[in-house]
């Protein structure tokens, strides 16, 4: 700028100068355009330019780079607006509150209480007062003389010789001084009175002074403490019943809102734990606020209006719960949802949405991915439920047949690793044994004492270590059978389709499952049009499982009765997994099949044998010899062709744990046989099978290589059992850190151009939405929808295409896996380090997850609601809406590990018809758990409890079904129609769901029974008179009387000493509503009477007015160690006693182990346990308690 | 041109400065006031103008009624000693009349088009009574109105326990003694209608339908009904029987009451009617529709 007008004028004459040289003509130089033409025109130009420049980079600096500023001023705009016009509406709230009576009394309370001491604190204010006086006048005398003294010992102290004794005669001297001290007259006239005092009494006098002050202000804090109390109880009264914030405290925002810090460095989140610097909440400035603010307060127009983007932006984060567990100033916010917390200068780099930015905000259907980052380990993720939707979806649907995921499928991931361990210890022995003999044999030969003495302790040492590794062995062989019995498949068995289906049916299945069985687990494999191979393959197919299946023949079932297995079928509990109905109109649960048309499709008999026990199996396999054993392998062994998890699992040839049940998760309701026929006559009469077209190709021998080929290339046995593919691993790709995979890896073929332009195939968002799809959302969710879709406009071979089945998916369902899928991201994809991920270290919250696995395995939540909130689906089945209908719920589990002894629910879930507590009738060699399959014929009359007294069990069985252990019962609660089944859980799985109670209820483990105070003469009798006289508990409690307990709506008591808390039992009594809503069981019971608990009616009973104690309390004492004897000498007493009274006939159900604990317990040498078991039939006399 | 250029440097700064410092300023001065509209509850309060009118009728029970049944009350001999004749109530047709019906004013608007949602009912200070006598409660069918008391009663010489299974209100099971003192609570929604029952007595079962407004009225026993102090307008009546479905029958029908007149709405039940009827009605029933008054 500063060179150029000088330069020119420099340089031009010269210029001229030589041109004149050479050509005369003067050409009129005069009009110079150099010189003479002004460059004002052009300067303007670039002052504008520089001045535009300048304004643009200003306005950059203030605005283009701080777009945050803008929205922060609109925040604080509307939000004071909204502030003030809510605050009337908490005024009101406020004045409400302290109007009620509650409110009103504790306020008079509280200043009663002051008034009271008003006289002594206003008393000691005056002494105070006075003694401040006279400490005043004191302090500096005695101060200054102090100080004086201090200086002469230091002088005493640093001098030397004889100067020393000078120095002390001075402070002798001191000390001995008398000063006058000017003391207020006591009198309070405002005088003063002079004292003259040494230093020794001035030292007196002050310390007196301040400890008298100490001590009257003592009495006067102890004073007060009780005032102090109770304003405090009066001032939480109103901040626990204002509903949302007080008028001060909004006024205390609106004054924030003044004073609004509008920067970044003011709204940052540096989180130092996990490297994370966030911005967000520069532009989400609500996000903590202590309001709940929602889109329409902070809407442009004003409160209640339409929002705009922005008042979306602007709301408070929705789940404060979620913010207190992880809270953003340790966390941050990017760590959760993702984006990029630096980015400040619009929302979309923000928000991080760019093709390459590795952690872009996770959009809001996919918000719960954030917390499969951290949460990866969790089998439930409480909150999550999208998620915990995904992983149900990964588990339940067979992903994970295919798919490998770290920590799904554990029983199959630990058996393999089981068996390998075998296999080295074993080999192991056997080296070992090698040694051994190599050195003995050494020793045999060995040149000196010394040396064979050492070499036989070698191999004496190596033979003890082989009896250890032996017993490993045995721990591990253990641990396989139990994993085993663990292990499931999601498909049926298809060994056994010769038995159990229409050969013809088995292709048109085949070709299209979702036409068959809408919403089925099984995908859909061959898409016509592109396979053109495709009908060909199901033949091939179709012939191998029908060529490699069991042969045989089930045992002929008559048809029962329909109308009555319809009601089994909606009572018993099936609906809890299966759905019955055409896919509009069904009800029940997803979790299983649908059984609309089983008729089509099966043979009735084997449908029978299914419903009486799932778990029986045709023939057990043995993995070692990796076969299916059959009754000659028995036979040869001189052993019985009986298999079943107890005492029968091993093979008769080579001792290894077989597969002796079918891998199903079914559970065994313990059904009688007649109960059997009569549901499967009910499902066979819901459908009828049409013609189907012929299917002698089955029987070709010449398909089934072709099969063998085409089953291993589908992954058939991901799911299915299958002959041949036992061991068959899995044929997919690990999902373990499939987020984590760069996009560019992520194969979208020929659709990477549509994806990029927002260009859907399959229109998932709508037909209008345009939105690129080329991210890792796009990518899951196409080919969950469509897993072919990549496979469009290729060349490629058969057996080279994509192979994953088109499953079936709900908009919901491919929203939840792909959400689970985004999460997968393992540390490497994370964004935050792996220390902050969820690891839990105490047993407690690891035996929550464990028990996860367990509980969503078998589906117990199809019956019972296990988490407080959670719906189980038996909640939503008609049958269930009515008032009644309600009452016949299975029970809810929230509080069961408070509620239930630990030992007592081991065993429930072992046997939940409680049948191995027989009475003296029962065989002793009935085996609890067993399958029975194969065991002679059941020829036990089952023990009917009370409530199902009404059906007669069969005591022959037809049909060749055995009679099963606890047939027909339900061990507690013998009135509901629900059955709790027999899982056959391992001890494994026993111990992780016992478990998973004690630790969500957060039970001590291992729980030790506290003794009991047992109950004098006195106290039973007053126990005994509340127990019939107000509150008729036999009323509606099981007492073991068959007519009574039809109409019984609550447990025995008899079970509750063994079963129940006392603890749990207090907290039940007083009010069980609060336990388990909407319970028959009613509240009221008792009121509060000071500290204690007494029976709440009108007349007690007159010796429950002369009981001092705590009633629930005694009630609860005498509850738990109820006996028979004794309830039948309240039912002997009791109004309520109907017709007919306890007959010998109910002794067997009546009497059960854990009375004889309770008495045991409380009892200890009374009386012998044995007397217990039997006394109910002769023993008349009073109880001892 | 040295002076222009500094001329122009300055007047540059000068304007830049000027709008770094507007746009710095407090926006403080375009505050709106409070909307305080929003927050002001949307009802108008009910206030009587005199001209009220009724809305009348009867309900008709086409074809046999099935019988009474017996009840077995041997689980409490009390009951049986108490009320030896207890017969169940869900359908008491006489000569062709249906009482225990529960007839109400669900829609509608009044003369000037006000919607009867939208207005404010002042709540009854006294409270309607519920009692339990001879082991069943009594009325069989009430209603009430939102927040209004319902006061239950034990005259039995045995133990109940009250047990609504609301499914908008709170659920509650109390015990209540006999000679207990009465249980006082009310219900704040609306719920048409409420099933209370007793645990220990199965067969005990009553219905509470609570409304924001005083529009309704129970059937006798010879089948009429009336609805008392209705303001002029055109409604959509309701009635509602507790047999059909898990939740009940409804029926609902248009009726003008004029000022001082009077709308007629007979309802018929049972079998002829059934064809019209519209089981478990009460489940797609939508509720009143009421603005929400209060915001938190």
């Amino acid at each position: 700028m500063t060179d150029s007008p000088e330069a020119s004028e420099l340089s031009e004459p010269r210029a001229v100068a030589t041109g004149s040289l050479v050509k005369k003509e003067p050409e009129v130089p005069a009009h110079d355009p150099i010189v003479s033409r002004s460059t004002s025109g052009i300067m303007l130009l670039c002052a504008l330019l520089l001045t535009a420049s300048l304004v643009w980079a200003l306005w950059d600096e203030t605005f283009g780079q701080r777009p945050w500023k803008g929205t922060q001023q609109e925040f604080v705009t509307r939000y004071t607006r909204y502030l003030k016009s809510i605050k009337p509406q908490a005024g009101k709230t406020e004045a409400e509150v302290k109007e009620s009576v509650e409110y009103q009394t504790l306020d008079a309370e509280a200043k009663a209480a002051q008034e009271q001491v008003r006289p002594e604190t206003a008393e000691i204010d005056r002494k105070v007062a006075q003694i401040q006086k006279q400490l005043d006048a004191v302090t500096d005398p005695f101060q200054n003389q102090r100080g004086r003294l201090t200086v002469i010992n230091y002088n005493v102290e640093t001098a030397k010789g004889s100067a020393k004794e000078k120095y002390r005669k001075q402070a002798e001297e001191k000390r001995q001084e008398v000063v006058e001290v000017e003391l207020p007259a006591p009198d309070g006239s405002g005088k003063t009175i002079t004292q003259r005092m040494n230093y020794e009494q001035l030292e007196k006098f002050y310390n007196d002074l301040r400890e008298e002050k100490a001590r009257i202000l003592g009495r006067k804090a102890e004073l007060l403490k009780q005032p102090t109390e109770l304003a405090k109880k009066r001032d939480d009264y109103l901040r626990h019943h204002m509903i949302g914030l007080g008028p001060g405290q909004i006024d205390g925002l609106i004054r924030k809102m003044d004073n609004f810090d509008y920067s970044i460095l003011g709204h940052q989140i540096s989180a130092n734990e996990s490297d994370i610097v966030d911005r967000c909440e520069v532009c989400h400035v609500g996000i903590r606020e202590p309001l709940n603010i929602r889109p329409a307060d902070l809407a442009p127009e004003g409160p209640g209006k339409k929002p705009d983007s922005l008042a979306r932006a602007f709301v408070s984060h929705p789940n404060r719960e979620l913010l207190q567990i992880h809270n953003p100033d340790r966390f941050g916010c990017s760590s959760c949802h993702w984006g990029n917390g630096r980015a400040t200068t619009s929302d979309v780099k923000g928000h991080g949405r760019h093709k390459y930015w590795l952690w872009p905000l996770f959009e809001r259907e996919n918000i719960e991915a954030g917390c499969q980052q951290c949460h990866a380990k969790d089998r439930v993720t409480q909150g999550a439920e999208t998620l915990n939707l995904g992983r149900d979806l990964f588990d339940q649907r067979g992903c994970v047949g295919c798919h490998r995921y770290e920590g799904f499928d554990r029983e199959t991931d630990t058996l393999s690793g089981t068996r390998q361990s075998t296999t080295q210890l074993e080999d192991q022995i056997i080296g070992n044994e090698k040694q051994i003999r190599q050195d003995t044999e050494a020793a045999n030969q060995a040149a000196d004492d010394a040396e064979a003495q050492r070499l036989l302790a070698h191999a004496e040492s190596l033979r003890v270590s082989n009896s250890l590794l032996a017993a490993r062995i045995d721990q591990l062989s253990l641990q396989s059978k139990y994993l085993m019995q663990d292990q499931k498949k999601i498909g049926p068995n298809l060994k056994d389709i010769r038995l159990k289906l229409r050969k013809e049916w088995v292709p048109i299945w085949l070709k299209d499952p979702q036409g068959f069985r809408p919403g089925t687990k099984m995908p859909t494999f061959w898409r016509f049009g592109v396979d053109r191979d495709g009908d060909e393959q199901i033949r091939a197919i179709s012939a191998y499982l029908w060529q490699e299946s069991f042969s045989g023949k089930v045992q002929d079932q008559a048809r029962g009765d329909a109308a009555q297995g319809k009601e089994l079928f909606e009572t018993r509990g099936c609906l809890g997994c299966h759905s019955i109905g055409d896919s509009e109109s069904s009800i029940g649960g997803t979790f299983a099949a649908n059984l609309q048309r089983v008729g089509e499709k099966s043979n009735f008999e084997y449908i029978v044998r299914w419903i009486h026990n799932p778990r029986e199996r045709w023939a057990p396999y043995c993995p070692k010899e990796k076969r299916d054993l059959t009754a000659d392998d028995y036979s040869k062994n001189n052993k019985p062709y009986v298999f079943d998890t107890e005492l029968n699992s091993r093979c008769p040839n080579d001792g290894a744990e077989l597969q002796v049940q079918n891998m199903t998760v079914m559970p065994n309701f313990r059904l009688t046989d007649r109960d059997a026929r009569d549901i499967a006559s009910y499902l066979f009469s819901l459908s009828s099978p049409p013609a189907y077209p012929d299917a002698s190709f089955m029987d070709d021998p010449n398909l089934k290589e072709k099969g063998h080929g085409l089953i291993k290339q589908y992954g058939c046995a991901s799911c299915h059992e299958i002959k041949g593919f036992e061991e068959e691993q899995r044929i997919g790709k690990e999902l373990t850190v499939e987020g984590a995979t760069p996009i560019e890896r992520l194969d979208f073929a020929l659709l990477t151009h549509d994806a990029e332009k927002g260009h859907d195939p399959l229109k998932l968002h709508g037909d209008h939405s345009e939105k690129p799809w080329y991210n890792h959302k796009g990518f899951f969710e196409h080919k969950l929808v469509e897993p072919s879709i990549y496979d469009q406009g290729k060349e490629k071979d058969p057996k080279d295409r994509l192979r994953m089945p088109k499953p079936y998916l709900t908009p919901e369902w491919r929203n939840a896996l792909t959400t689970f899928l985004l999460g997968s991201v393992g540390t490497e994809g994370s964004n935050v380090p792996a220390s902050l991920f969820y690891n839990p270290q105490d047993q407690r919250r690891q035996d929550v997850q464990n028990g996860w696995w367990v509980i969503k395995k078998y589906n117990c939540m199809g019956c019972h609601e296990i988490q407080v909130g959670q719906r189980s689906v038996l909640m939503d089945v008609p049958v269930y809406q009515t008032p009644e209908g309600k009452d016949l719920l299975p029970p809810r589990l929230t509080s069961e590990g408070a509620r239930v002894d630990p030992t007592w629910l081991l065993r429930f879930l072992n046997d939940p018809s409680m049948s191995d507590q027989k009475g003296p009738a029962a065989e002793p060699a009935t085996n609890t758990t067993s399958l029975s399959v194969g065991t002679p014929g059941g020829n036990r009359k089952a023990q009917a409890n009370g409530g199902n007294a009404g059906i007669e069990p069969e005591t022959q069985s037809s049909g060749g079904l055995k009679v099963q252990p606890g047939q027909d019962r339900n061990g507690v609660r013998s009135y509901l129609k629900a059955r709790m089944p027999t899982f056959n859980f391992s001890s494994n799985e026993l111990q992780t769901l016992v478990r998973f109670f004690m630790a969500l209820s957060g039970q001590q483990e291992p729980y030790i029974k506290e003794p009991l105070q047992p109950l004098t003469e006195q106290e039973k009798l007053v126990a005994r008179q509340m127990f019939t006289s107000g509150t008729p508990c036999l009323k509606c409690h099981i007492t073991g009387e068959p007519t009574h307990d039809e109409k019984a709506i609550a447990p025995s008591f008899l079970l509750a000493g063994e079963r129940l808390k006392p603890d749990w039992t207090f907290r039940w009594l007083l009010d069980p509503a609060q336990i388990d809503p909407g319970t028959a069981m009613p509240s009221g019971l008792f009121r509060k009477e000071g500290d204690r608990w007494v029976i709440n009616l009108p007349n007690p009973p007159a010796s429950a007015n002369e009981y001092s104690q705590d009633h629930a309390d005694l009630l609860v004492r005498y509850m738990l160690s109820l006996t028979p004897e004794e309830q039948r000498r309240l039912l002997a007493t009791s109004p309520v006693q109907p017709a007919g009274s306890a007959s010998s006939q109910t002794q067997g159900s009546l009497r059960r182990k854990s009375n004889e604990n309770v008495t045991k317990k409380i009892r200890k040498n009374r009386r012998p346990p044995t007397i217990a078991r039997t006394g109910g039939r002769a023993n008349t006399r009073a109880p001892g308690m | 041109m040295f002076k222009q250029m500094r001329v122009w440097f300055v007047l540059t700064i000068i304007l830049s400065l000027l709008a770094l410092g507007s746009s710095c300023s407090k926006q403080g001065t375009n505050e709106a006031s409070p909307d305080t509209n929003s927050t002001a509850s949307t009802g108008k309060t009910y206030a009587s103008k005199g001209d009220e009118g009724t809305v009348t009728g009867a309900v008709a029970f086409n074809g046999t009624p099935p019988a009474p049944k017996k009840i077995d009350t041997s689980a409490d001999p009390v009951c049986g000693q108490a009320n030896p004749n207890l017969v169940t109530e869900d359908t008491m047709a006489r000569e062709g009349k249906l009482a225990n019906v529960f007839v109400y004013i669900k829609d509608g608007a009044t003369v000037d088009g006000t919607k009867v949602g939208d207005y404010t009912f002042a709540t009854p200070t006294d409270a309607a009574v519920l009692d339990q006598k001879g082991c069943h409660y009594v009325p069989h069918v009430m209603g009430v109105q939102a927040n209004q008391k319902v006061r239950i009663t034990n005259s039995d010489p045995t133990q109940h326990n009250v047990h609504p299974t609301p499914r908008v209100n709170p659920e509650w099971n109390q015990t209540q003694a006999n000679g207990a003192a009465p249980i006082e609570k009310s219900f704040a929604r609306p719920e048409v209608l409420i099933p209370v029952k007793c645990n220990q007595h199965p067969w005990m079962k009553s219905y509470i339908g609570v409304l924001k407004h005083p529009f309704y009225a129970v059937s006798g026993e010879d089948g009429a009904f009336t609805i008392k102090g209705v303001p002029p307008g055109t409604y959509t009546v309701a009635a509602w029987h507790e047999k059909g479905g898990p939740n009940g029958t409804e029926k609902t029908m248009q009726v003008t009451v004029a000022a001082n007149g009077s709308g007629k709405a007979d309802f018929a039940f049972g079998d002829a009617a059934s064809a019209s009827s519209r089981p478990g009605g009460l489940q797609m029933m939508p509720a009143l529709e009421l603005p929400m008054i209060v915001r938190h």
